[in-house]
């Protein structure tokens, strides 16, 4: 003997416990965890806002699905688009000095740091908190604004268009670039890095 | 049959599934952080799958399931609630992979199946889809065994509901 009472094996739960046992684990482990998920949500800087419409434009308030084509997408918006060609014509226009006429990248951060338009403002249509303060003055102020992304299906320029109208900036100064940042780059023009305005110029490969 | 010669068979079932089960867990707390540090791009790919269209539902989704992965994955890398959390994966990944089938199929008119890829919001960018679902079917059949209540070794807790152990 070692002293240890021998004890008798516990019968074995029936199944239908054992089954009830785990649904009810995997419940609160739901339970928990959703709270969890939600608060982590909550408090990472990069969080949504549960309660907003990320992807407005869509009848009803309802989300659908990115459109077949960009273009579709803008005429379902009502908003006007251009080309690289007229991108360009703006880009050397005069007014775009005087900033009458703007450049908004609808890209995030990271995107805008590595590459954008020579002195074009970032403006991440999915954070706009923080930039409205810059971009609403210089959009009130100026009389055609290009809008672009990445080109393709990106559709955060269109985005970012939708939030300034809805902000009160006129429709018809907004212009949807569609090629975006890789038509630009592909045409050869001029792209800064960092910053807006550090300096930093690639120049194009025609 | 000698009943010593059992034992390393049973060993070896009990090493390989802790295995499975710190797998799991690692894949998902890897796939949950991946998502939950670009939210914004997995709205995106929730979005396309075209499931739901309610904007708040969308957003919950999109906030809460990464974070929810990765505190599943990390239950299953500590041995807590190990047979509730492997059920909860098993209702998130079979859903998710008739999703990515179900997307997959409608891709597939002049390509052949397995030459499909697209970003399915898994976390890993974009990736070929056969070998999607099969990585998919791996981690559900991992996860039926976990419930069916193998490897409870290396465990702090296998079940919430356990008492706690007494000393004579």
């Amino acid at each position: 003997m070692n002293g240890h009472p021998h004890h008798a094996s516990s019968p074995r739960p029936c199944r239908l416990t054992e089954f009830k046992q785990v649904l009810l684990e995997a419940l609160a482990v739901a339970l928990i965890g959703g709270i969890i998920a939600l608060a982590a949500n909550a408090i990472s800087p990069r969080g949504l806002n549960i309660a907003r419409n990320y992807f407005p434009g869509s009848a009803h308030g309802v989300v659908t699905p990115p459109p077949l084509s960009p273009i579709a997408g803008l005429r379902q918006k009502g908003l006007q688009w251009i080309d690289g060609s007229k991108a360009r014509l703006l880009f050397k226009d005069p007014r775009y000095a005087q900033q009458r006429v703007a450049f908004i990248d609808a890209r995030n951060d990271e995107e805008y740091r590595h590459e954008h338009i020579p002195g074009a403002y970032p403006f991440d249509p999915y954070y706009p908190t923080k930039f409205l303060a810059t971009i609403l003055p210089l959009c009130q102020g100026a009389e055609e604004i290009v809008l672009y992304c990445n080109g393709g299906d990106c559709e955060d320029s269109q985005f970012a268009a939708l939030t300034l109208r809805d902000a009160g900036i006129e429709n018809k100064k907004l212009f949807v670039y569609v090629g975006g940042i890789t038509d630009w780059t592909n045409r050869g023009y001029a792209t800064e890095i960092g910053e807006r305005n550090s300096g930093n110029i690639v120049p194009g490969v025609p | 049959m000698n009943p010593s010669l059992l034992l390393p068979r049973g060993r070896i079932a009990d090493t390989a599934t802790v295995l499975a089960r710190f797998l799991i867990g690692a894949v998902f707390v890897y796939m949950g952080l991946s998502k939950a540090l670009q939210p914004v791009e997995f709205l995106k790919m929730v979005r396309q799958y075209d499931a739901v269209q309610n904007p708040f539902l969308l957003n919950t989704i999109a906030a809460g399931l990464p974070w929810f992965e990765v505190l599943c994955g990390a239950l299953l890398l500590a041995g807590i609630a190990v047979r509730g959390s492997a059920l909860i994966l098993i209702c998130m990944l079979v859903p998710f992979t008739w999703m990515v089938l179900h997307r997959a199929l409608s891709l597939h008119v002049d390509i052949p199946f397995c030459a499909i890829k697209f970003d399915c919001g898994c976390g890993v960018g974009e990736v070929p889809i056969c070998r999607k679902l099969l990585e998919n079917a791996a981690l559900i059949l991992m996860s039926v065994w976990l419930l069916a209540g193998r490897g409870r070794k290396l465990c702090l807790r296998y079940s919430l509901w356990q008492r706690p152990k007494r000393d004579v």
